[in-house]
């Protein structure tokens, strides 16, 4: 491509907005700044918390306060101040009728393409929609409660399920587990619960919907899933944010157990605001993702397109315990402009004849940096324990970065794990050969991209795979060198 | 070897090799001292660089290798065995610098533990921003032959260029049964078939030593080592 066309090109993509970068204007509830123990018995007052869980959040709080940040990222975070965050947003109910959706927020989410009404025409997904700190509405409760399955925010969860909560809170991701899981132990907001009971399928799928507006704040959801033995569940995440100059941090917990040969499939499509071109802004997203196959012949299938935030920190790993389970790990991680990702997966082999597979793609554009980190882990009694790895980069431009840092840690004789990577960039043969038929340079990076990433995207959810298809265009757009 | 000059820097042995001129060596590591090796190789322009470092069994011991690119047209290929079927710590290290143009890296390390050995690889290979038309591979292969033994590999790829070609694989596994079932359904004894499926196992490392004689040298003691362990085990 000559010089010109490529300029003119990159001019289009930096004046390209990101998409979801507005702000609703309504009337918000804040919390004062900072984080102390009156702060967290303040969010627990305001969410109307039985005992046992401020409990929960203050101990968590103490193990936080003497935790590090990690550092052992391959990434450049600027320092936090953690007191200078909004821990508690909430857009305030309308005193005539508490029970109705503000308009306002509802517009807004059909502006992202969420739909809060049940049509019919979308009713293969019920909705949480989460709003700064708190759950807006869940949709579809009813049909799903016939069923058995209980779909609601956490807060409701916790009041009206609180057994339930009891027992499986913080059993997979335990409160000191890591400096941002014990941060979000401490303060988190609201966020997803979903319990599927033995033998039942769930009918459609579940989605959750984050989004940030409030200035100044930080998100800190907490999503549960529990499928009872032999359930099935697909439960697909999504989020965005408005486009601020300003760092805000995201810090997820999700929890994910599956017992006896119950089936669970989690998807994420995150679209955070990436900050601008020229590395100002964008969300801070750093997660914790864990689940555990507790039962024999259990599946836990996690598939990731990530596309947005300024800085990424995420690893969802799979506890393999029941003997005969199986776990995947799929994800496209694209980076563009100065957005940082460190992410990838963990897989710990405890059950005999356990399984997993992990696949993950990496493109890195302009100046960013993308590296895959995972541990395989094979325990003494994972006796014929099996793993494949594959981690391939594209790179995109001479001036950004992809690494790989996996580690296998091989403790059974029997047990097989093999890894492989590669790293690479489009070739000239491949876009000449596209060129030559007719085929422009812009179309035909779009198109190898999509053709690299495919194996994971068509383990993407239907409602969620044009919209990753979409996104991986849009994030790419301009690129080309 | 005469274009190659040596030093020491931080306790750590530095080889120059000139621009054009090639070094061959292998490093055998057994039973008496010294059983650590830190090497540190500087490559100059069109320089070749042919290391292979063999730990033999009894030998607990730490293998450090950083091989830096600074000249372009350099070649290295760098490869190891490590055969630990008692109670041996071994950690291997490599770190491959490519920091200019059109060079090429080639590692191959195969390692075999049984008894309580634990072993652990660790391999950075870091492509600077400019060093494009980098080559760089880089496989590490590991036998599991006891219960109580461990194995670790944490290969590492850093790339800040883009028009490079780069790839690692690392594995950990066991011996192929299929194989031993060909083998003795052949009248091939079990141990002896071991044996020769060990042999078979590290047999690219040492086929690529290029001076006959240390070939010859390397391979006959590696073979009484494997098929010591065929014994024990």
């Amino acid at each position: 491509m000559d010089v010109n066309t490529e300029k003119n090109i990159l001019e289009d993509i930096t004046q390209k907005e990101y998409e979801h970068g507005f702000v609703t204007d309504v009337e918000q509830e804040f919390i004062p700044k900072g984080l102390n123990e009156d702060i967290i018995r303040l969010i627990s007052a305001k969410k109307d918390e039985p005992q046992w869980l401020l409990d929960f959040r203050l101990d968590a709080f103490r193990k936080w306060q003497k935790m590090k940040v990690p550092d052992w990222a391959h990434l450049d975070i600027p320092e936090i101040d953690f007191q200078d965050i909004i821990y508690y947003a909430a857009p305030k109910k309308d005193s005539d009728r508490p029970k109705e959706i503000d308009p306002e927020l509802a517009e807004t989410f059909e502006k992202l393409g969420i739909p809060l009404h049940e049509r019919a025409a979308l009713a293969g997904v019920a909705v949480d929609a989460v709003f700064d700190s708190v759950s807006v509405t869940t949709t579809f409760r009813q049909a799903l409660s016939e069923k058995g399955i209980i779909f609601c925010s956490f807060s409701e969860a916790v009041k009206e399920h609180p057994d339930l909560v009891r027992k499986y809170l913080a059993t997979v991701v335990p409160t000191g587990d890591n400096f941002y899981a014990a941060l979000n132990s401490a303060v988190f907001s609201d966020g997803s619960f979903c319990y599927i009971p033995k033998g039942v399928r769930c009918p459609m799928e579940l989605s959750s919907y984050f989004r940030i507006n409030a200035k100044g704040t930080g998100q800190f959801e907490r999503t549960l899933i529990v499928a009872d033995e032999g359930s099935y569940v697909s439960y697909m995440e999504g989020c965005t944010a408005p486009m601020r100059d300003e760092n805000q941090l995201h810090a997820a917990v999700v929890e994910i157990v599956v017992e006896k040969d119950a089936d669970v499939k989690y998807s994420t499509v995150q679209n955070w605001y990436p900050g601008d071109a020229q590395g100002r802004g964008g969300i801070f997203n750093f997660v914790t993702k864990r689940g555990i196959c507790k039962g024999a012949g259990s599946h836990l299938s996690w598939t990731q397109v990530e596309t947005g935030s300024a800085i990424t920190w995420k690893y969802p790993s799979t506890i393999l315990k029941g003997d005969n389970s199986s776990s995947e790990f799929y994800s496209v991680a694209v980076t563009n402009n100065f957005q940082q990702a460190d992410t990838g997966t963990k897989m710990i082999h405890i059950g005999k004849n356990t399984r997993s597979r992990i696949v993950s793609k990496g493109i890195s554009a302009g100046r960013s940096q993308n590296s895959y980190r995972g541990l395989v882990k094979m325990l003494p009694g994972a006796d014929n324990a099996r793993n494949f790895s594959q981690c391939d980069s594209l790179l995109i431009g001479d001036r950004c970065g992809a690494h790989t840092f996996p580690v296998i840690e091989n403790a059974n004789r029997t047990a097989v794990v093999e890894h492989e990577a590669t790293t690479s960039k489009i070739s000239e043969d491949q876009l000449f050969y596209c060129n030559q038929r007719g085929i422009g340079p812009e179309e035909a990076v779009g198109l190898i991209v999509n053709g690299y990433a495919r194996e994971v995207l068509s383990k993407l959810p239907m409602e969620f795979a044009v919209e990753a298809q979409k996104l991986l265009q849009v994030s790419l757009e301009g690129s080309v060198g | 070897m005469t274009a190659s000059t040596d030093s020491v820097v931080n306790g750590m042995p530095v080889v120059a090799v000139a621009a054009g001129e090639s070094l061959n060596r292998s490093i055998v590591i057994g039973k008496e001292e010294p059983k650590d090796c830190f090497l540190h190789v500087v490559m100059a322009e069109d320089s070749h660089l042919d290391l292979s470092v063999i730990v033999l069994p009894g030998a607990s011991s730490r293998v450090n290798l950083q091989v830096d690119m600074e000249g372009p047209g350099a070649e290295a290929y760098i490869s190891g065995i490590y055969l630990c079927p008692g109670d041996e710590r071994v950690s291997i290290r490599t770190d491959v610098n490519h920091k200019v143009h059109h060079c090429v890296s080639r590692q191959l390390f195969k390692g075999i533990a049984g008894g309580t050995a634990k072993t652990d690889f660790y391999g950075k290979i870091v492509v600077a921003q400019d060093a494009q038309k980098t080559e760089a591979y880089q496989e590490n292969h590991n036998l599991l032959i006891s219960d109580a033994a461990r194995m670790d590999t944490r290969p590492q790829l850093e790339i800040y260029a883009d028009d490079v070609k780069c790839s690692h694989g690392a594995t950990v596994g066991r011996l192929n049964e299929e194989e031993q079932f060909y083998m003795r359904s052949r009248g091939i004894p079990e141990r002896e078939a071991m044996v020769l499926q060990m042999l078979s196992f590290i047999s690219p490392v040492i086929s690529h030593i290029p001076d006959l004689q240390t070939r010859e040298n390397v391979s006959a003691i590696a073979e009484t080592a494997i098929r010591n362990i065929g014994m024990s085990e």
